[in-house]
């Protein structure tokens, strides 16, 4: 079973690659310096054998007293640090001397004539030994230019001093190193919690709203930080836009709150009304009917609502590609109304329809639906002996319909309210006429889910416009069945 | 008692106007947006406002705020949909009398809209006494003297009236304007002929204990005393035991 990754949070993550890095330069930083610390410290070092090995060739002196030999070492002469060792044999392989501490090495006359370091372990301890074949010309006052001799010389000087001073050199790096590790680790810390400080009250702010309050307002720098505006931008923009959503699905509850109760208050009201006193027969019968009308109305507005949450949920959720043929709907809708509008002595008129076919990407059910609501609020809105003129136009990519009736007209200041919802320009004329407000809200989600676009022109006394917009449906969605299921 | 209705909702006015009328006998005038409805208020005629809050043009508490704003004391009892106690805080703090929720009963809106009337009145029960006279608004019969008195509708209605107004002389056009709606044609002497049958159905129940004709002095001198060019009152002996 996989365990879930827990994020750690940015700063740890950021103080943990700090460290991280710091560590490894820290090594680095070791390394490098136990490298040059060793070169400089062993040249110094061969350069001090150097110079003992030219103080021993200093003691090399003629020994004119000597019957065999010519050259002899001066030991009483030499001053060389007790621990170190050395010896010195002439060419023939006559030891000219050694130093006291040394059971000393059999020349080796095959190695190279010059400069030969090695290492050896004398007494325990670890040397570094020069090999160095020097030559001495003597007896210069002589006839014939004197005589050269040749001689060798090792010399070794203990090596734990200096390791010792590379150690300690490297040491020093390594425990500086980690001083500032520790230091610097605590300080990142504090550095961060103070550098994040503000995102912190950003998110302070943040969790104070609430559906009651929707008061955010970030300090001007969280505006002006790089890293902070964008958060602070997207913040703002979500919180105006769920404010605006809140505000509108609050108020559509409180409306639709408002005409249901309503609602059942009149049929409440209706049936109380008939046990205030004794009544006759003929009374009671118009007091059902009554109640009748009432609870059919409560009906109508439980259905629309019904339908504009349905068109609502549908326009978030891809809807299946459904497509019918506008100009049928147009048909079928006008012989359902027909009755209505004979009712308000209205008449219903069609322009010619389009040749070519007219599918709009709706459902024949929604399609009809917008017609009737449309046509049936031009009718409520339409005096007897008036006439409704209908059009249907097609372009290359879409459908203009067009419904203009010749009523009262719409106030200016109501016509921008028109498509809300439970909105009712004015009162004492729809609901007369039975209307609910819904019916436009209804036709505007129908129109919007098929993306499209519908306006309202009016002109007060001289009657209303509506103007739908559909896109026409593709190409590719026509092969679906067409034909409204009637 | 005359009662101005406030409401937007054709089917619930109607309802409510025929209940108002049917049931306690009030004159009811109806008012179909906020506008209508402060312009009829204005006219200090109503004895109750019933005043829904969701109305087009001017809301019910605007509505409110403005009657208050000029000192009219009418009572108002306001029909809401709205829950929640802020509301009803607000409503209140406003001026509001008392509020009912829709959907509400029928019966308690009759039984609220009495006691607002009683209340603006000033009178706490809703057996109302004036001397040997009492008025029982409730079942809304009349005894003097403990004798049953049998009135007309419109006569009950004038001596309710009376009796609410102690000390106070009353004109025709006063009464006019409470007992009727403005749908009503508005003649004085129709007034004049219902006082008059009134007096006579109180004075004849004292005569029936008595048994004797009334004197033209002491209290049988008639409950209801005209006062020429200006109006009528009750006799001032009664009102003087107004209220219990």
């Amino acid at each position: 079973m996989k365990l879930p990754i827990h994020p750690r949070s940015i700063a740890f993550r950021l103080i943990v690659a700090v460290l991280a890095v710091e560590l490894a330069s820290a090594v680095l930083v070791v390394v490098l310096s136990y490298g040059y610390e060793r070169h400089s410290h062993f040249r110094s070092f061969d350069v001090m054998l150097h110079g003992r090995v030219d103080s021993i060739l200093g003691a090399v002196q003629d020994a004119d007293d000597h019957p065999q030999d010519d050259v002899m070492l001066v030991q009483s002469d030499l001053h060389v640090p007790p621990d170190d060792i050395y010896q010195v044999y002439a060419a023939n392989g006559r030891l000219l001397g050694r130093s006291a501490n040394w059971q000393g090495l059999a020349p080796d006359f095959s190695a190279p004539p010059r400069g030969l370091y090695s290492r050896m372990i004398v007494n325990g301890r670890h040397y570094r030994v020069l090999l160095f074949n020097a030559s001495r010309i003597i007896d210069v006052a002589e006839p014939g230019g004197g005589k050269l001799r040749q001689f060798t010389i090792l010399y070794g000087a203990p090596t734990e001093y200096v390791w010792r001073a590379i150690n300690g050199a490297v040491k020093f790096y390594a425990v500086g190193s980690l001083l500032l590790l520790l230091v610097t680790g605590p300080l990142i810390a504090w550095l961060l919690h103070r550098g994040l400080l503000p995102l912190r009250q950003l998110a302070a702010l943040a969790s104070n709203v609430s559906v009651d309050s929707w008061q955010f307002s970030p300090p001007a720098s969280a505006r002006l930080t790089p890293e902070l505006a964008p958060l602070t931008q997207a913040i703002e923009s979500v919180l105006s836009r769920l404010e605006a959503s809140f505000l509108q699905q609050r108020a559509f509850v409180s409306d639709a709150a408002h005409e249901l109760k309503t609602a059942v208050a009149v049929i409440k009201s209706s049936l109380q009304l008939l046990g205030v006193k004794r009544r006759t027969a003929e009374e009671y019968k118009a007091g059902l009917e009554r109640c009748l009308a009432d609870s059919l109305r409560l009906e109508e507005i439980v259905a629309k609502m019904l339908t504009l949450a349905r068109l609502e949920s549908a326009a978030s959720s891809p809807c299946t590609p459904s497509i019918s043929e506008i100009a049928e709907c147009l048909r079928l809708t006008f012989t359902e109304l027909q009755t209505v509008a004979t009712l308000r002595q209205v008449l219903l008129v069609a322009g010619a329809l389009p040749a070519e076919e007219c599918t709009v990407p709706l459902t024949a059910e929604d399609c009809r639906l917008l017609l009737s609501n449309l046509l049936l609020n031009a009718l409520q809105h339409s005096p007897p002996a008036s006439k409704i003129e209908v059009r249907l136009t097609r372009s290359s990519d879409a459908v203009e319909l067009v419904i203009e009736d010749h009523g009262e007209g719409i106030d200016p200041q109501v016509l921008p309210h028109v498509f809300d919802r439970f909105y009712r320009g004015d009162p004492s004329r729809t609901r007369a006429t039975g209307g609910t407000g819904l019916g436009l809200a209804i036709a505007r989600a129908i129109v919007e889910r098929a993306g499209g676009a519908i306006v309202l022109a009016s002109q007060p006394g001289e009657g209303t416009t509506a103007t739908v917009r559909l896109p026409l449906a593709s190409e590719d969605s026509s092969s679906l069945p067409k034909s409204p299921s009637a | 008692m005359r009662v101005l209705l406030v409401e937007d909702e054709v089917r619930l006015a109607d309802n409510l106007a025929a209940a108002l009328r049917e049931g306690p006998g009030f004159a009811v005038d109806w008012a179909e947006d906020g506008q209508v409805g402060y312009e009829c208020a204005r006219n200090r005629v109503y004895d109750l406002i019933v005043l829904d809050l969701m109305l087009p043009k001017l809301d019910g508490l605007s509505v409110l705020r403005r009657l208050r704003g000029r000192q009219d004391p009418t009572p108002v009892l306001i029909l809401t949909a709205k829950d929640g106690a802020d509301s009803i805080i607000q409503l209140l703090n406003a001026g509001a009398d008392d509020y009912l929720a829709k959907p509400f009963d029928l019966g308690e809106l009759i039984a609220r809209a009495k006691a607002l009337i009683r209340r603006g009145k000033g009178a706490a029960h809703p057996t109302l006494t004036a001397g040997t006279l009492e008025v029982n608004t409730l079942e809304q019969t009349v005894r003097r003297d403990g004798i049953p008195v049998e009135l007309s509708p419109t006569e009950y209605r004038i001596l309710e009236y009376l009796v609410h107004r102690p000390r106070v002389i009353v004109s025709k056009r006063e009464l006019l304007e409470h007992l009727y709606d403005y749908n009503w044609e508005h003649h004085s002497n129709v007034i004049e002929a219902h006082v008059s049958n009134l007096r006579k159905k109180l004075d004849q129940a004292v005569v029936k204990t008595d048994g004797e004709l009334p004197d033209a002095s002491a209290e049988t001198a008639g409950v209801i005393e005209t006062m020429r060019g200006r109006g009528y009152r009750l006799a001032p002996e009664l009102e003087a035991e107004h209220s219990r």
